[in-house]
């Protein structure tokens, strides 16, 4: 078990509810929350043209992305990256995994 | 010689467009203002301009997209001016390394480089353009800065013209080299990526062992081939974009600080419901208090002065009525309510420029989703308080068919503002000191009414799955005033052209209908005129709505609506002005004429349904070729008038019964 794993828990733990990645987890684009930052591993999506347009849009392995912001209703949600600011549904995000960076 | 414009969404290419051909096209400010490819002339030149919606790269995603992309391909076109937004330099410029790959020279535009200085960056043109290969010229669009370096450049044709570079990984160009061998015609470099990417567009040519390399090539880069040329793109630009962009320090940049108010968590959908309220209670309420007496009073004297001077000068009485009733009676009840409309169309320019109907979409996407729309569908019902033609027609950025089509079926619920006077026309009178509040009112029913039938109809149209939302957040900009106000002119001209043609038309025609008989008598009473046998025929459909009226002026001016709505407030002017010898607002409404017999019920019950029934024969037209099918057109249409009729019979129906309780 690792340093972060061992975070990990202490911090479910701390929360008793939802968990919240932390640097160096991996997980999915729509488990973060406000603020937080991530590096793209990997873009999975059924619907070729949608995969294709997030990818031109500059969700490649490697970006950082940081959350900017959830809608008042809790979708969709502002992503910082290359500079300029995306907006996106959860279901979407879900489909993008990513690791936690500090 | 042709140019065309290509570029990112909402970087400013129609700002550049109307500045280099004078025009006045719409721009906004959020993705997709632009839905179809427009060509103007530059000015002083004898260069054609094409004028294309935005586009991310050559794959397009929506109807709107898919126009730029085979402009590009199949028009003759000799240079391409991409517009790079330099605020998000990096993503706009994967849409260049695309262009690239064409066999048409370009040159790129860096624009809303002052915007750029703002986030306290800069970008290195001079090194930029070293880079590329291409020429590079920095210009404001919106300041109209460094346009005449462009021009000098093309019109001298002393632009870079560039070598193909090879920007992809070693291994990859060596498969596209061998792809291009076995392949002729234009754009070689650009069908051998798409082909080694494996595009479904592009199956129709298959050079052998091309499927080997590409198992060869996606197992070197764990990618499959879509997301290895994706990464290499932006591989290439990050390279590219960390020698050119010179940073400063970062300042907090209003856009930031706007959105901490417009974008908040409680304030957000408050703040929207009091804009669109300010809306309208400004423009009708406000506004309209102050104007309305007036207009109507000097109309009224000017009338009256032209029925004197008619007669003194020997005019008989059938002329005097034609010119005063007949072709000046609806027209001049409509110019009434231009200073409402300018400033409603001040006030949606506003929202349209800012960068805050981006946000709406944004913040009721989750709701809409729900519904079987999309946040795209908002930019539709905000447009739409203007008019529907280009309402429907901005549905073209919602990629999803079903959502499109939900989309255009409900985007005529919103009152436009020929929908307005009739609004107006009935709360000045009926609740005149909540004229404002009234108007507000009927913008939010149309939303209810919106949700309502999306919720009944969304089952129907979703025969495929939903689809997404996916948009790039534009920083807020301060509106260019001279745009503004020239837009604002712009509707208001429109309407008052209209009311100035077609309304006219329509009210001469109102007119001989009204003042004679099926024996072609003049002057016999209204009762017995065609208009009534016709009006006659179709009363009874309103027999419900009014209360159990049988109005045949009703029923006729709700017709007339389908030629443009003005014209049911234009209709009920020209009648009035016959049976009554004048049409304004409060002769109108005399309990002894024709439309006496309207209550505030009733007058709540005739609006809704002018407000939610067929719209005019302009936004039908505009539903048939967004829709591309008659019979589609034909049952929204059906819906519309259908659902119109129910609810405005409910409410005239059980309101005049609740009324009358009360009364007796």
């Amino acid at each position: 078990m690792t340093l972060s794993h061992l975070k990990f828990f202490c911090h479910m733990k701390h929360r008793g509810q939802k968990l919240k990645l932390l640097p160096g987890n991996q997980g999915h684009l729509s488990d973060l929350s406000i603020g937080q930052k991530a590096r793209v591993i990997a873009l999975h999506s059924d619907d070729a043209a949608r995969r294709r347009r997030l990818l031109d849009m500059g969700i490649t392995s490697g970006v950082t992305i940081t959350i900017k912001r959830i809608a008042p209703l809790g979708d969709p949600v502002g992503i910082y990256l290359r500079g300029y600011e995306l907006l996106l549904r959860k279901e979407d995000m879900a489909n993008i995994d990513i690791e936690v960076l500090p | 010689m042709r140019i065309a414009l290509a570029g990112n969404q909402n970087s400013g290419k129609t700002t550049l467009f109307n500045l280099l051909c004078g025009t006045n096209q719409k721009i906004g400010n959020w993705p997709g203002v632009t839905i179809e490819k427009k060509a103007g002339i530059w000015l002083g030149t004898d260069i054609e301009v094409l004028d294309l919606p935005g586009i991310y790269s050559l794959s397009p995603y929506s109807a709107d997209e898919e126009v730029s992309r085979s402009a590009l391909f199949n028009e003759d076109i000799d240079i391409i001016i991409n517009i790079v937004d330099s605020t998000s330099i990096e993503r706009s410029l994967y849409l260049t390394t695309q262009l690239l790959e064409l066999d048409i020279p370009l040159i790129i535009a860096l624009n809303m480089a002052d915007s750029l200085a703002k986030k306290g960056l800069q970008v290195d043109h001079k090194k930029l353009e070293q880079l590329l290969g291409v020429s590079v010229f920095p210009i404001s669009a919106k300041k109209n800065q460094g346009l005449t370096d462009l021009k000098q450049a093309i019109t001298s044709n002393t632009y870079l013209k560039r070598e193909p570079k090879k920007i992809f990984d070693i291994n990859i160009e060596k498969e596209l080299e061998l792809t291009q061998t076995s392949l002729e015609g234009r754009h070689r470099r650009f069908v051998s990526v798409k082909l080694v990417e494996n595009d479904p567009h592009f199956q129709y040519i298959q050079p052998s062992g091309l499927a080997d390399s590409r198992t060869r090539l996606e197992a070197q880069f764990g990618h499959d081939a879509v997301e290895m040329f994706a990464n290499e793109r932006y591989r290439y630009i990050v390279a590219i974009t960390r020698q050119v962009i010179v940073a400063v320090p970062i300042r907090h940049s209003i856009s930031e600080k706007l959105d901490k108010v417009f974008l908040n968590k409680y304030l957000a959908l408050p703040i929207f419901a009091l804009i669109m309220f300010a809306m309208y209670f400004v423009s009708v309420g406000l506004v309209g208090q102050l104007t309305a007496d007036w207009l109507t009073s000097i109309i009224g004297t000017f009338e009256l002065w032209l029925t004197n001077s008619l007669t003194n000068w020997g005019a008989s009485p059938w002329a005097v009525s034609l010119i005063t009733h007949g072709v000046l009676g609806g027209a001049t009840t409509l110019i009434v309510f231009v200073p409402q409309l300018i400033v409603l169309f001040l006030i949606i320019g506003l929202l349209e420029t800012s960068g805050y109907i981006a946000r709406i979409s944004f913040f009721l996407d989750r709701v809409f989703h729900a519904l079987g729309l999309s946040g795209r569908s908002l930019i539709p019902f905000i447009v739409g308080s203007g008019c529907s033609v280009p309402a429907i027609l901005s549905s073209r950025t919602i990629e999803n068919d079903s959502e499109r089509n939900l989309t255009i079926l409900l985007t005529p619920f919103i009152p436009c503002s020929a929908k307005l006077p009739i609004i107006a026309l009935f709360a000045t009178f009926f609740f005149p000191a909540y004229s404002g509040l009234v108007s507000f009112g009927m913008y939010f029913l149309a939303i209810v009414v919106i949700v309502l039938s999306a919720l009944l109809l969304k089952r129907r149209f979703f025969k495929q799955k939903p689809g997404t939302f996916i948009s790039e957040l534009p920083d807020y900009h301060w509106p260019h005033p001279v745009y503004l106000l020239r837009d604002v002119f712009d509707k208001t001209w429109e309407f008052i052209r209209r009311a100035g043609s077609i309304i006219i038309l329509s009210s001469i025609g109102i007119w001989l209908l009204a003042s004679f008989s099926w024996k072609f008598e003049y002057g016999v009473p209204t009762d017995q005129s065609l208009l009534a046998i016709i009006g006659n025929l179709i009363s009874w459909l309103f027999y419900p709505m009014l209360g159990g009226q049988m109005s045949w002026g009703a029923a006729v001016a709700a017709l007339q609506g389908l030629i443009a709505k003005e014209n049911v407030v234009a209709s009920m002017a020209v009648i009035s002005g016959i049976s009554h010898g004048s049409g304004q607002v409060g002769v109108i409404f005399d309990p002894n004429g024709l439309f006496g017999f309207f209550t505030p019920v009733t007058a709540f019950a005739f609006i809704v349904f002018n407000l939610f029934s067929a719209p005019c024969i302009a936004s039908i037209a505009t539903m048939k070729r967004e829709f591309k099918t008659n019979g589609m057109m034909l049952k929204a249409i059906l819906f519309q008038t259908s659902l119109a009729w129910i609810l405005a019979s409910l409410i005239g129906g059980i309101g005049t019964l609740i009324m009358k309780g009360f009364g007796s």
